[in-house]
């Protein structure tokens, strides 16, 4: 048996000839070869199964190839393909053949394949347009083919993306809800930590990459506040473009910052200034450092029993960067600074 | 709205492998208000044998999918062979399923407390 390599299977674009006359066989293999079509050439009703297993685009046979066993063989094929699937037939018939009868019987019982008949002597070219314009039918249902593998996959994602965002959900409540003291601080406090998770995951789905650089998540993190006109966030650093979840986890961290610099750090205060800096380590193993810092609010003691936004910052920066961050009440003002292999956080890791 | 913890007597050590910061953070405080020990967690099965030389630990939670692809079962198996007993918590069940081999359980996502206590309860029975 001659035929497309192992690897080209499913391609769906080799045309299978049924012709017991050897004769008949290398003609149309031939001719069909040398308009770049490939064959493979079945050689009898035992080795069919074999034959069809490798799903040829096209089947090309002559009357006199289809026994019984050969005419069930195919049909049981035909029988089992998936839904995508019309296996286009063309049968070569001879001028004596009883054209209507054997019509009606191939459409009964070959279920579910495209049919074409030829009597001949066909010339050439006709043949082979009919081959072509056969494969390129095939071609269409081959993308079908492809397009609803791809949708299952995405749907199988789509589930393990919307169950990972249902657990954040939940996390982010049942730990909103240990910290807070009344009904009305936990809604403040749980909606502002939803709202951060949503708004950093518009700006990476708007990214077709599914990245978000560090200054788009500045940006969406502060924005409300450069609109009150005071630029009391400073905030600098090299573009650096981040993977989706090291993109949340630096969103929802820098929001846990904030509003804690509002409620009780230099953002309370006139006077307070932020700083927020990072930036990229020229030598390799790249290092990338995220500092924040706050100064000229009221005097800073470490609480008692660290919150939410404490506990959180340490947790998801040190699996972040794989090392723990450093956060450090200082009197003058709190203090977190960040360190790790940039390879961690950053696209193409 | 704080609930003490528990006291245990024997608690568990207990490892993380798990990519989203939040369900560590949250599954962290969990372990801690059953009166386990928590003693670590990674993002990635690459590495792993850093973070089991550092610490002893009793028990591994373990996500499927991991920073470094759908490596949890391979994590599994790594820490099975180390006398670590891995408990699946996953959203693909299915997945989880089909290694039902390297696990001792399995839990689905989103954790509940109760059975997370229950799970972990059930092993320590065993391990002690």
């Amino acid at each position: 048996m001659i035929g497309p390599p192992a690897d080209d299977l499913s391609a769906l674009d080799h045309v299978l000839i049924l012709a017991p006359y050897r004769k008949d066989a290398d003609y149309l293999g031939r001719l069909l070869s040398e308009h770049d079509i490939r064959v493979l050439v079945g050689a009898d009703a035992e080795s069919l199964p074999e034959a069809l297993a490798t799903f040829p685009g096209v089947l090309v046979a002559t009357l006199e190839a289809l026994t019984p066993a050969v005419l069930n063989e195919v049909a049981s094929h035909l029988v089992a393909q998936p839904s995508w699937s019309e296996m286009p037939v063309v049968v070569l018939l001879d001028r004596t053949s009883p054209d209507a009868r054997v019509r009606a019987e191939l459409s009964r019982i070959w279920p579910r394949s495209r049919q074409l008949f030829y009597q001949r002597p066909v010339t050439p070219v006709e043949l082979v347009s009919g081959v072509q314009s056969a494969l390129l039918v095939r071609l269409r249902q081959r993308d079908v083919r492809d397009h609803i593998a791809r949708e299952i996959e995405l749907r199988r994602e789509l589930n393990h993306r919307v169950k990972n965002i249902l657990a954040s959900v939940t996390s982010i409540f049942e730990m909103t809800l240990r910290g807070a003291s009344s009904v009305g601080e936990f809604a403040e406090d749980f909606r502002g930590r939803l709202d951060a998770l949503a708004r950093v995951h518009s700006a990476i789905f708007h990214a077709a990459g599914e990245t978000v650089t560090i200054r788009e998540i500045v940006d969406l993190t502060f924005g409300p506040y450069y609109l009150t006109g005071e630029d009391r966030i400073i905030t600098s650093g090299p573009s650096i473009v981040l993977d989706r979840e090291a993109g949340t986890t630096l969103a929802l961290c820098l929001h846990e910052l904030t509003t804690n610099a509002i409620k009780y750090g230099a953002l309370s205060r006139a006077s307070g200034r932020v700083r927020f800096e990072w930036d990229l380590s020229d030598r390799e193993p790249r290092e990338l450092t995220i500092q924040w810092r706050e100064s000229g609010g009221p005097m800073v003691e470490e609480p008692i029993h660290a919150g939410y936004g404490t506990r959180y910052i340490r947790s998801a920066l040190a699996g972040l960067f794989g090392r723990k961050p450093e956060i450090v009440f200082d009197a003058d003002g709190l203090r977190c600074l960040a360190q790790g292999a940039s390879s961690r956080v950053m696209r193409n890791r | 709205m704080n609930e003490p913890p528990s006291r245990c007597l024997q608690p568990l050590r207990v490892f993380y492998l798990e990519d989203n910061p939040l369900i560590i953070f949250h599954v962290e405080q969990m372990i801690e208000d059953l009166g386990h020990v928590f003693v670590g967690s990674t993002d990635r099965f690459e590495g792993i044998e850093r973070h089991v030389a550092a610490v002893r630990i009793d028990v591994a939670l373990v996500d499927i999918d991991l920073a470094d692809g759908s490596t949890g079962p391979q994590a599994a198996a790594w820490l099975q062979a180390r006398g670590i007993p891995a408990i699946f918590v996953t959203g693909q069940e299915r997945t989880a399923a089909q290694h039902r081999d390297v696990c001792t359980a399995v839990i689905a996502k989103p954790i509940l407390r109760s059975e997370l206590a229950e799970r972990l309860e059930s092993l320590r029975s065993r391990v002690k």
